[in-house]
């Protein structure tokens, strides 16, 4: 029940929001009321921590003799981390609205209170069926919010190839439900049958934009701080929970090292685009990449608990970078506690991200974490751009250095405290390893022409079509294409009836052949 | 009075009627009449005494005519609740449609002629009475001034040539009966009725009409006709499994007929994902929806009546939209050609939304009326054969890539246009509507089970 408490508080908010609107209520009464709503939202979710593991079932589908899995949510020890993460993303994107121009939107207030509370049910979801309704939910929210905030034909269609990669997960979560079933497994976590695991990766890697490596969305939105961040990042942690749930021994196949190979890749490559991206919004995609690059890998070495520490670390840690719009030294030193959050160090939020122990890949992983910190760090003390907080009245200082401070906050209290992986001490040598090479990196990238701020990239938005990829699927297509066409117009030209019942002749004959 | 007075000669003579009345009354007499109807069948069960006050209701079930019954029983009750339920959407919908007259009185005469087809005893007379409904569709689908097009005819020949086969398999079935054991005359008949009913239902490669249709007329009375014909057909279809249970019982029947469910949502999905006009995608689309119904018919399992019926209500939900929202577009372009359609979903928003929602609920898209049918398809299927799962998941596929492209281009605007709502406040209240119930559906499926809990009582053989 307090699942659904929770997710509803931030309903009602958004709800709430919406009808102050209409009756014109003052910019400031309806802010106040958003962020109540979420820090009532918030507050709940930790009344989780005492419960756990918390159930929520709804009323089965009928007949139940076809819907055999409830829609079913369940806080646990990997969940609650990310709900947590996902409730104070929502309160801290709020506090710190109050900084920025577009300061009267409260129907994006409503939205990002919404987003939140389908953000809380998709990390909840306790079966696929239910985590394919709440990927449908925001898939459909996404795609029209999206669609709404870009301009010209080129950005309306990377909303739409955007959509058509989640929508291809689903697929894949669907696909991954169909096997199961043919083994004669109940399709929910606890059950699932082994072949369907690594459909279940590559179903959230394709969302994330891992597996195949791509650019799920456009940067080009004019959805950036406040409403763009909560987008990306609830997003992104919509798919990563499903890594948490996938049982380790469904993954071990013979594809899994290759998987591995393509997630490093992904990984190297979110994090060297990352460090070098001109600013920390133009470069929030390869931010996600690469964390969710890491959390795949976590996943596939099945370590549940590494892919919900580092997907809370990109909930947690980006955040608080995308949210700082205004310049204060003493809040960007804060900021940097995201660089020991990201560390994997004894105690941090991703000490058990690494089982330990020397794989093949170890070292490649090691330097796609120290380019994403070092990527952080740079960009956490990046001083150009931003905006000051001294002119300033002193209650939206005040709310601005709360919000940001309660990410900062959370990443800390989770390394020690509400969920499996708190209190871990992990694989500490592979962390000093990082640490030193991170030292390294930062020293180096204003020294270094090749790790200065670059635009360009290998990897383009999904749209273009350039890479070899998407070359070649398109070649495919019109390869179809051509041999539908051919079908299409014989059967439908002058001589289709006769083409048909030759058709229709063989086909008899093959049937009664086979008597 | 009788239940086929009320749902079948009523329905008949008030569409006859409708044609001598005003443009503008038609839409609310036909849908008016069309709900009437299936509050009755929902609230006065049939064959039972009603008692209002000193006032003794009873609707009796049949009727004779010309020596053949028309029967009409309890069990039928919530059939008729679903058949004029959706009937009224569509004449409703008829508003923003041209002609509404025309397709108002028509397509009343054509929902009772197919209502008869499940009513009339011996039940082979209702391949007669489903040709004389696609005669009907003819002057829909064309004004009497106008050369028919080649999709018109051909849909005419196939559906005529229909009638002969089921008739002659029905007299055929009669002598398998008595010699159950003879093989041989038993794969003559399954091959006869096969026959039939793949031209009844468009199985490949039979169904080129429906794009060339959907391409050549109304859009809006095609997808009349496209939820009308195949519903009625899959109700005869399920009567015939039902009599002789020998067809589901042998493997290598069972096996030909999911055999054509597969190849039909295979194809068309894949043709789906090829084709230039949004028409000709939707009447792919529901030609692979239309083969789902024919796998779930083809299943060798207990729940076939609840699936075939939880696939076949949301399609006249999910077609209704479709057409609707095709018919309001083809207002404002020339052709339904993607080169056509660009951009207007910044010009017609409500319209294009409804149409992609349409679209995607029949891919199977989380939260749509699509989306529960192909989860119980799936659990049913999956247990039974991997490998037609893949190809009729390969189809559905087909149909996302369609629905992607034709949202592609309905929202690729060029610079600078502005979002403006220029459909007229019925248009947005009938889309509306319609879009609000193809999300309740989707999210609660078990609306539906008022209406599933009772059709299985409409066999006795099958699903037991």
């Amino acid at each position: 029940m307090l699942i659904l408490i929770s997710s509803s508080i931030l309903f009602v908010a958004a709800l709430a929001l919406m009808i102050l609107r209409m009756m014109q209520f003052a910019p400031r009464t309806v802010w106040l009321v958003a962020v109540s709503g979420a820090m009532l939202a918030l507050g709940s979710v930790f009344l989780w921590l005492g419960r756990q593991p918390l159930v929520l079932a709804l009323p089965a589908w009928q007949p139940h003799t076809l819907f055999i899995n409830p829609i079913l949510f369940r806080a646990d020890g990997l969940s609650t981390p990310f709900a947590l993460s996902l409730a104070a993303l929502t309160l801290a994107v709020l506090l710190t609205a109050a900084v920025r121009s577009k300061f009267t939107n409260s129907y994006t207030w409503a939205g990002m209170l919404a987003l939140g509370g389908l953000g809380i049910l998709a990390v909840t979801a306790d079966n696929p069926l239910t985590l394919l309704l709440i990927w449908g939910a925001l898939d459909i929210t996404e795609l029209i919010t999206q669609l709404r905030s870009v301009s010209g034909p080129e950005n309306n269609e990377k909303v739409v190839i955007a959509f058509s990669t989640r929508a291809l997960g689903i697929g894949l979560l669907l696909w991954a439900n169909i096997i199961s079933i043919a083994n004669q497994s109940v399709f929910n976590f606890e059950n699932i049958a082994p072949a369907s695991g690594l459909y279940l990766v590559v179903a959230a890697g394709l969302r994330l934009g891992v597996l195949p490596l791509h650019l799920p969305y456009s940067a080009e939105s004019t959805l950036r701080r406040g409403f763009g961040t909560s987008f990306r990042l609830v997003s992104a942690a919509s798919s990563l929970v499903l890594l948490a749930h996938i049982p380790p021994e469904s993954l071990y196949s013979s594809v899994t090292p290759a998987m591995i190979i393509l997630s490093v890749i992904a990984a190297l490559y979110g994090g060297w685009m990352w460090l070098r991206a001109p600013d920390e919004l133009n470069g929030r995609p390869y931010w996600v990449i690469g964390l969710a690059a890491l959390s795949v890998i976590s996943a596939l070495e099945g370590n549940s608990i590494g892919a919900v520490a580092w997907g809370c670390a990109l909930i947690l840690v980006g955040g608080a970078l995308f949210l700082s719009t205004v310049q204060n030294i003493w809040l960007n030193r804060a900021l940097l506690a995201g660089a020991w959050s990201l560390s994997s160090l004894p105690f941090s939020l991703t000490a058990g991200a690494w089982l330990g122990g020397f794989k093949f890949f170890t070292p490649f992983v090691i330097v796609a974490q120290a380019l994403l910190i070092a990527g952080f760090i740079r960009h956490a003390l990046r001083p150009a751009g931003r905006d000051s907080l001294d002119d300033q009245q002193v209650w939206i200082r005040t709310m601005y250095l709360s919000g940001i401070i309660l990410l900062i906050a959370f990443q800390i209290v989770l390394g020690w405290v509400g969920w499996d992986g708190a209190r871990s001490i992990g694989a500490w040598l592979q962390a000093i390893f990082v640490a030193l090479l991170t030292a390294g990196l930062v020293w180096a990238t204003p020294r270094l022409r090749i790790l200065t701020p670059v635009r360009a990239h290998w990897v383009r938005s999904t749209t273009s079509g350039l890479n070899g990829i998407y070359r070649s699927l398109w070649a495919f297509y019109s390869f179809l294409e051509n041999i539908t066409r051919a079908i299409i117009s014989t059967l439908e030209g002058e001589s289709g009836i006769m083409w048909t019942l030759l058709f229709l002749v063989l086909f008899i004959s093959l049937l009664t052949q086979g008597r | 009075m009788s239940a086929p007075i009320i749902w079948i000669l009523i329905p008949f003579v008030i569409g006859i009627l409708i044609f001598f009345l005003a443009d503008e009354y038609a839409p609310f007499i036909g849908g008016g009449l069309s709900m009437a109807l299936a509050l009755i069948a929902l609230l006065i069960p049939i064959d039972t005494a009603l008692l209002l006050g000193s006032l003794s209701i009873k609707i009796s079930t049949s009727i004779e005519v010309l020596g053949r019954s028309f029967i009409l029983s309890t069990a039928d009750g919530m059939l008729l609740v679903m058949i004029y339920g959706v009937a009224s959407l569509w004449f409703f919908g008829a508003y923003a449609a041209n002609n509404a007259k025309r397709f108002c009185s028509l397509g009343l005469m054509i929902v009772a002629l197919l209502t008869a087809s499940i009513a009339v005893e011996p039940f082979l007379y209702a391949a007669l009475l489903l040709e004389m409904a696609a005669m009907l569709v003819i002057p829909l689908l064309i004004p009497i001034y106008q050369k028919p097009g080649r999709g018109v005819i051909r849909f005419l020949i196939y559906q005529t040539l229909a009638m002969p086969f089921i008739l002659f398999s029905g007299w055929m079935l009669t002598g398998v009966e008595t010699s159950a054991g003879d093989l041989g005359a038993t794969t003559q008949v399954g091959a006869m009725l096969g026959l039939g009913f793949a031209f009844l239902l468009g199985v490949f490669p039979l169904y080129n009409w429906i794009p060339m249709l959907m391409e050549e007329a109304s859009p809006y009375v095609t997808g009349f006709l496209l939820w009308a014909l195949p519903t009625f057909t899959v109700i005869f279809a399920l009567g015939f499994l039902d009599r002789y249970t020998w067809i589901t019982t042998s493997p290598q029947l069972s096996s030909a007929i999911q055999f054509a469910g597969v190849l039909m949502t295979a194809t068309a999905g894949l043709f789906a994902a090829m084709q230039k006009h949004i028409g000709r995608m939707a009447g792919y689309a529901a030609i692979a929806e239309t083969g789902l119904i024919v796998l779930a018919m083809g299943l060798r399992s207990t729940e076939v009546v609840n699936l075939t019926f939880l696939l076949l209500i949301p399609r006249g939900l999910e077609l209704a939209v479709w057409a609707l929202s095709l018919a309001i577009i083809k207002r404002k372009v020339y052709s339904l050609r993607l080169s056509e359609v660009r951009g207007l979903a910044r010009k017609y928003p409500i319209a294009v939304f409804a149409l992609l929602s349409a679209h995607l609920s029949m891919t199977g898209f989380p939260l749509l009326a699509g989306f529960p049918p192909r989860m119980g398809l799936w659990q049913e299927l999956a247990g039974q054969s991997l490998s037609l799962s893949f190809w009729a998941f390969l189809g559905i596929l087909g149909l996302l890539v369609a629905s992607i492209r034709a949202m592609a281009v309905f929202v690729m605007a060029e610079e600078g246009t502005a979002w403006s709502i220029n459909e007229s406040w019925m248009h947005i209240l009938m889309l509306g509507i319609g879009v609000a119930g193809l999300f309740l559906v989707g999210i609660f499926p078990q609306v539906l089970q008022f209406f599933l809990a009772s059709l299985p009582a409409l066999f006795e053989h099958l699903g037991r």
